[in-house]
């Protein structure tokens, strides 16, 4: 049985045709269907633009067949730390792109792939110290020196040495 | 047997010298302290800025005429810049703190001047008995350990700088520093040019719950990685200190927290896992509502002070004892007569699943910490093995494979390595039958009274193979924190494993003999590049 074709409009006005189960990997989208019932009218998608919807479209994609997850996914979530190999190259994007799929996930509430962009994240911030983390995501520093050196006592037992 | 007699007399009073220098402060050491005739009256001064830095850096002493040109200089100047002197502009002259005079030693010893290098030696030990550590701390640190040694130096020098700033108190305290950070935005970096834009800092934009759900993966693949984000800025500072729920599922993952905590053996001496019907106790299992145990306030606090085993590095023993050497037939130790300063180390690697190794070798820990695992140390095993048998059938027919990423300094001390496993002590009176006597050791039987009632959590017991497969070691343990220093106002805790009690259990004929501790030091936890991480 063929998926019936649904068309979703963009930020910036263009319209994205795809099938209906693609879609439904978006749980915003799912529950506006249901809610409104296939009206064959274009469903406007208000905060995504065109490139990055076209991108968290290929994601649903490629994931259309895995197996739902349960509402209840936080134990499969809590076990797994690493990212298929397809996810991976996925992300290889610059960061821009990278933050605004993962705010596209969380506004469609795709949580799978949400989760694979806050990985991607977690993963960029690995290993690094602060300075370097700021350097990565271009964050200022914005504590005064004896703030900083506060912080630093304070967490200091977390360093684990 | 007189070399014997000999031999111990030196011991005891190094030791009692070791000692003095290391313990009790209270009493005058100027007049007591004096074997030789050729310690510095300023010794004294060493002893109380050991009080004081307790594991910070070397302390700096000084030799009696530098003291004399120096006591005017010395009342006036503030501590920490005069000790930041006494390592840059005097290098040259003559050593004086212990490490220094370790530094001296060892390069005297390379150069084969073994009579200064000894007493450049004797020196250090007296100013310092774990002037080795430092020495290993200063020079070898990177080699093996963490990226440890330029964060703690950097550390330390900010902490000098603001320390007098503080006790000024104008700081606001830290939790009321962190709930006014609670609704700063993640800052943009600012142009590197001027009038120019900006770099762009996509993640400023995105939503707090997003931030968390991102610092919820850093801290479950490595908390001190989550740790090092809050002083990023204000932002995450607040989100690290605010994240309770993160917090709460670090503690109940088994890769740093407590679901890989064992409360009673999980494992056989060689690691495989024992089976049971009855549930294993954890004490934040999921599924079930949690509340924080008292007495903390926050699953942080129960993080950082919880016992807990770290499987993220080594935890490491290294005991000094010197004794004379071959001539030591003359009583006045001179230049002559050779002392061997002797240095081993007990090695610790605990395994999430209830498995350890132990080991107990004079190789250094920059030869060997990176390569200790139960694998490294069967293949040491299996290569020994073989090469013996091969060296019967087949004289000239050289092993290879498998272990040739390590390091043959490596694979020779991990031969030695035991297996082993541990747990820590159960929340609540452990019921004690018969039968289980072999397995709880004597210790229980000794003080079964204070323990049972209340058992102190922070007990470790250990039970490793031994020289002979019919003995079984055991090793009680307990985990203690180190003290604060200047460097580190607020080290981990439950880092130091204090030793409790060691015995071999003969299973054959079922006795009991205990090995002495008397040179043994507590072990202490040193991180490890990659361990326990993914």
């Amino acid at each position: 049985m063929a998926s019936p074709i649904i068309t979703l409009t963009s930020s910036d006005g263009v319209d994205i045709s795809v099938d209906r189960t693609v879609a439904e990997r978006s749980v915003l989208i799912k529950n506006m269907l249901e809610d409104l019932g296939d009206s064959g009218e274009a469903i406007p998608i208000p905060n995504v633009n065109e490139a990055v919807l076209k991108k968290v479209i290929e994601w649903c994609d490629h994931h259309k067949n895995d197996p739902p997850t349960a509402g209840d996914d936080d134990d499969t979530r809590r076990k797994t730390t690493d990212i298929d190999e397809w996810d991976q190259k996925f992300m290889q994007v610059d960061q821009e792109m990278l933050f605004e799929v993962i705010l596209a996930a969380n506004y469609l509430d795709i949580k799978a792939l949400l989760d694979v962009g806050c990985k991607t994240v977690a993963n960029m911030i690995k290993g690094k110290s602060p300075e370097e983390i700021r350097k990565t995501f271009n964050i200022q520093n914005d504590f005064t020196p004896e703030e900083e050196d506060q912080i630093r006592r304070e967490n200091e037992w977390a360093e684990d040495r | 047997m007189a070399d014997n007699a000999e031999l111990e007399s030196f011991r005891r009073e190094w030791r009692e010298e070791v000692a003095r220098r290391s313990k009790p402060r209270p009493t005058p050491p100027t007049t007591e302290a004096v074997p030789s005739g050729r310690v510095p009256p300023s010794q004294h001064e060493a002893s109380h800025r050991e009080d004081l830095e307790d594991e910070g850096p070397p302390p700096v002493s000084f030799d009696p005429e530098d003291l004399a040109h120096q006591v005017g200089e010395l009342s006036i100047q503030p501590e920490a810049e005069h000790e930041d002197d006494g390592f840059t502009r005097r290098t040259v002259q003559e050593p004086k703190s212990a490490l220094e005079h370790f530094e001296r030693a060892v390069e005297k010893e390379a150069a084969g001047s073994l009579g200064d290098s000894l007493t450049h030696y004797r020196k250090a030990y007296r100013l310092d008995a774990s002037v080795d550590k430092t020495y290993r701390d200063k020079h070898f640190a990177h080699v093996w350990k963490k990226t440890a040694q330029p964060a703690a130096s950097v550390n330390s020098e900010t902490t000098h700088a603001t320390a007098p700033a503080d006790k000024a108190g104008e700081m606001l305290p830290t939790p009321e520093l962190l709930a006014s950070f609670a609704h700063l935005p993640i800052p943009q970096a600012e142009p590197l040019v001027e009038d120019t834009p900006p770099p762009p800092c996509p993640i400023s934009k995105v939503p707090s719950e997003v931030i968390s759900e991102i610092l919820r993966h850093v801290a479950l693949r490595d908390p001190a990685n989550f740790g090092r984000t809050a002083l990023v800025c204000k932002n995450l500072a607040y989100h690290f200190a605010h994240e309770q729920q993160i917090w709460k599922e670090v503690c109940q993952g088994s890769k740093f927290g407590f679901g890989s905590m064992h409360y009673e053996f999980a494992c056989d001496l060689h690691g495989h896992p024992i089976h049971t019907l009855q549930e294993r106790y954890t004490p934040f299992p999921y599924g079930v509502p949690l509340e924080v145990p008292m007495p903390f306030s926050s699953w942080s606090q129960v993080f950082e002070s919880y016992p807990r085993i770290r499987f993220t590095g080594i935890y490491i023993s290294t005991v000094n004892y010197s004794r004379p050497g071959a001539q030591s037939g003359f009583h006045n130790l001179n230049w002559s007569s050779p002392i061997h300063i002797v240095t081993y180390y007990r090695y610790l690697r605990f395994y999430p699943d209830g498995s350890l190794v132990s080991l107990l070798t004079t190789t250094e820990p920059m030869d060997v910490v990176p390569h200790i695992s139960t694998e490294n140390m069967m293949a040491a095993r299996a290569a020994s093995h073989k090469q013996l048998q091969r060296r019967v059938e087949d004289p000239g027919h050289s092993i290879s494979g498998a272990t040739d990423a390590v390091p043959p300094v490596a694979m020779n001390a991990l031969k030695y390595g035991f297996r082993g496993r541990w747990h820590l002590t159960p929340p609540f009176p452990r019921k004690r039958p018969e039968d289980e006597r072999a397995e709880s050791g004597p210790n229980q039987q000794q003080n079964s009274n204070e323990t049972e009632e209340y058992p102190d959590l922070r007990d470790l017991v250990i039970e490793t193979e031994g020289v002979d497969p019919k003995y079984v070691y055991h090793m009680h343990l307990a985990l203690r924190s180190p003290s604060s220093a200047k460097t580190r106002a607020n080290p981990s805790k439950n880092t130091k494993l204090v030793w409790r009690g060691f015995w071999s259990y003969n299973k054959l004929t079922d006795d009991w003999g205990a090995f002495g501790l008397r040179n043994d030091r507590p072990f202490v936890f040193r991180r490890v590049r990659g361990w326990g991480l993914d």
